[in-house]
């Protein structure tokens, strides 16, 4: 098993002007030995293409890619010791599923029992035994995508690629073959890089996650880092769902002693919602004082300032509720302050109607504050 | 509802006579004597009177067993080299960019766009210069050069219909550039290659023009095919008046062609088809 370290990693495109477009922009990323390492982000910011190139699919612009610490940036592919997996699974058409995960040690001149052995492994691990003689048109979407993943573990590489791997499976199997590359990942004790858009997959199986966006690493972090200590307003507002609520407006040092500051949303129709921070978040935002700052706060963090506990005055605002949600398990409330929509996460209560005024107050220990021109977190 | 179908079949009923009896008359008519044709032309051959000695006639008399071989040896090469060349040229020219690329493209199409008489007088002289006049090689290379447009042409569109990922998947695999040709991407375009395979069969087979050209007096008559052979027996039967042997003739020219067509048809339609239906 290996590390993959990108260093300074470049991918640039040319086009007509001459400039070229530059999808990935000098990213610097270490994969550890044995890592589930996720690239998530939205479509277009680079993480299939950073895949690719450590696939050696794409040709590398710049920067170099160490794979168990030799540069293989003029290595084709073959000789990568990697093994993929595709989106739409690009299994052989014209071969059985035997065949299929055989072809790669074939390849390689494997003895006829060895290729048999390992073969046979692979599809009773991923319970394929009574499809083997099958051609891959004949298998279901879940079935193609257990072969594509055989395909992979006969050859014992390296590192696994995994390319959007579960966005052509329908919702109820892309959660149990989540749970399944989990416990393959756990039973290999392989290196892995699994590209996704989808946040939910990323939080599920990631080591670690890499949160792309234009081309950049956003940051790095293991799932719970992310979700409790994002660095910047997109991190904050791509892991979760619902997203992050973030409050637009200035931190004011109000009247009188004390150290603490007041939050004022920016509001031009109506009476700004202010709120005060805690001492936590007062020392974080004392250098943006009449500033202009963004609050974030999670949905399950906005509290019912009326049921949940009693709010200290000029803790809490006074909302409208525009929508109610009832999940089961637990109710989305969109709530409005007139300037800002936002969604509080309450427990399940048909208390809430619309258009309803309710009192909300937040739970300071997990605020955030972010710079509002650099959007970084102020920390 | 019921009345349209009926309709349907009948019409199709009719066409499929007006196709298929001319080939039947012929057939039949190969086991009768001239005397029988003429006397009652639609006339099935009396079973104990069938003239199966046309056959050996035409066989022997007419050459057509020496013309046979020429034809088969002339199709089989000119065929494979086609297909062989052709499923090549189309995959570097659907796979990979070049700046020249889309040029040779439309050079290779234009080959498909100009009337292949034109160019006999030039070639007729190329050929006499590399002494491949009456050599079944000439033959050969005339056929391959003027079926690789047509191959080209609906092996590139093959090509470009093949997900990109089987390529990717394979490379990853472990396969080279030509290994993923081989064993890959050439097996995904099976229906195209067989579609190919038969229109240039078909088209082989029957060439009379070139055949005519470029073979002459008897140094030509070694390397013949059957076309030729059939030409002259029904030019000969004009004034011979041997209808039995040239119908005999007839059949052993189709007979091949129709082997090969109900052999293949069912990938026939599927190349003819693709990339019309998902799957």
């Amino acid at each position: 098993m290996a590390t993959v370290t990108l260093s300074r990693l470049v991918k640039r495109y040319p086009d007509k002007t001459g400039g070229g477009v530059t999808v990935v922009q000098g990213i610097d990323l270490e994969i550890r030995d044995r890592e589930f390492m996720v690239l998530v982000g939205p479509s277009g910011c680079g993480k299939s293409t950073t895949l690719r190139m450590v696939a050696g699919l794409e040709e590398i612009s710049g920067g170099t890619i160490l794979i168990d610490g030799r540069v293989v940036n003029d290595v084709p592919p073959k000789d990568r010791d990697i093994a993929m997996v595709f989106q739409n699974y690009a299994l052989y058409p014209h071969m059985s599923v035997y065949e299929n995960m055989a072809f790669g040690l074939r390849l390689r001149k494997f003895p006829q029992d060895e290729i048999d052995r390992r073969v046979r492994e692979a599809s009773a691990m991923l319970g394929l035994d009574p499809y083997l003689e099958r051609k891959p048109k004949a298998l279901s979407g879940g079935q193609r995508q257990r072969v594509a993943v055989g395909r992979a573990i006969v050859r014992k590489p390296k590192v696994f690629l995994f390319d959007e791997p579960l966005s052509n499976l329908d919702a109820k199997m892309r959660v149990s073959t989540r749970a399944e590359i989990a416990r393959l990942h756990a039973r290999l004790a392989a290196t892995m890089i699994y590209v996704t858009h989808d946040q939910v997959e990323a939080m599920t199986m990631g080591d670690r996650i890499c949160v792309m966006k234009d081309g950049r690493i956003m940051q790095v972090d293991a799932p719970l880092g992310l979700y409790n200590h994002p660095d910047n307003v997109f991190v904050a507002g791509f892991i979760g769902s619902p997203s992050m609520n973030f409050f637009k407006g200035r931190l004011r040092k109000p009247a009188g002693p004390g150290p603490l500051l007041e939050f004022v949303e920016a509001n031009d129709k109506a009476e700004p919602a202010r709120f005060m921070l805690d001492a936590r978040l007062s020392a974080l935002g004392a250098s943006h004082v009449d500033k202009d700052v963004i609050f974030g706060i999670r949905p399950e963090d906005v509290l019912d300032a009326g049921a949940d506990s009693p709010t200290p005055p000029g803790r809490s605002i006074e909302v409208a509720v525009d929508v109610t949600e009832p999940m089961g398990a637990e109710t989305y409330l969109y709530l409005n302050t007139g300037a800002t929509s936002f969604i509080a996460r309450v427990r399940p209560t048909d208390r809430f109607q619309p258009g309803q005024a309710v009192r909300v107050s937040f739970k300071m220990e997990s605020a955030h504050l972010f710079d509002a021109v650099s959007e970084q977190v102020l920390r | 509802m019921k009345i349209t179908r009926v309709l349907m079949f009948a019409v199709l009923a009719a066409y499929l006579l007006w196709v298929v009896y001319p080939m039947v008359w012929v057939a039949y008519s190969s086991l009768k004597d001239d005397e029988a044709i003429f006397r009652e032309a639609f006339a099935l051959p009396a079973w104990d009177g069938l003239r199966t000695e046309n056959y050996a006639r035409a066989w022997k008399e007419a050459r057509f067993g020496e013309y046979i071989f020429n034809s088969v040896w002339i199709t089989a090469v000119s065929v494979s080299l086609i297909v062989l060349l052709g499923a090549m040229a189309a995959y570097a020219l659907a796979r990979f960019y070049h700046p020249l690329g889309r040029g040779v493209f439309w050079l290779f199409l234009s080959g498909l766009m100009i009337p292949v008489q034109l160019s006999i007088v030039p070639l007729f002289f190329e050929l006499k210069a590399l002494g491949l006049l009456n050599s079944r090689l000439g033959l050969i290379l005339v056929y391959t050069a003027n079926g690789l447009p047509f191959a080209i042409f609906i092996l590139a569109g093959f090509f470009k219909s093949l997900p990109r990922s089987l390529y990717e998947a394979a490379v990853v695999d472990g396969c080279s550039e030509a290994s993923a040709f081989w064993r890959v991407m050439l097996p995904l375009a099976r229906p195209g290659l067989v579609t190919v395979a038969i229109f240039q069969f078909i088209g082989v087979w029957k060439e009379y023009f070139f055949a005519f050209m470029l073979t002459s007096g008897e140094a030509g008559e070694a390397v013949r095919t059957l076309p030729l052979g059939l030409a002259n027996l029904s030019i000969t039967s004009q004034y011979r008046s041997d209808y039995g042997m040239l119908f005999a003739g007839l059949v052993i020219v189709t007979v091949p062609i129709l082997v090969v067509f109900v052999a293949l048809q069912k990938q026939l339609v599927k190349g003819v088809t693709a990339g019309a239906l998902k799957g």
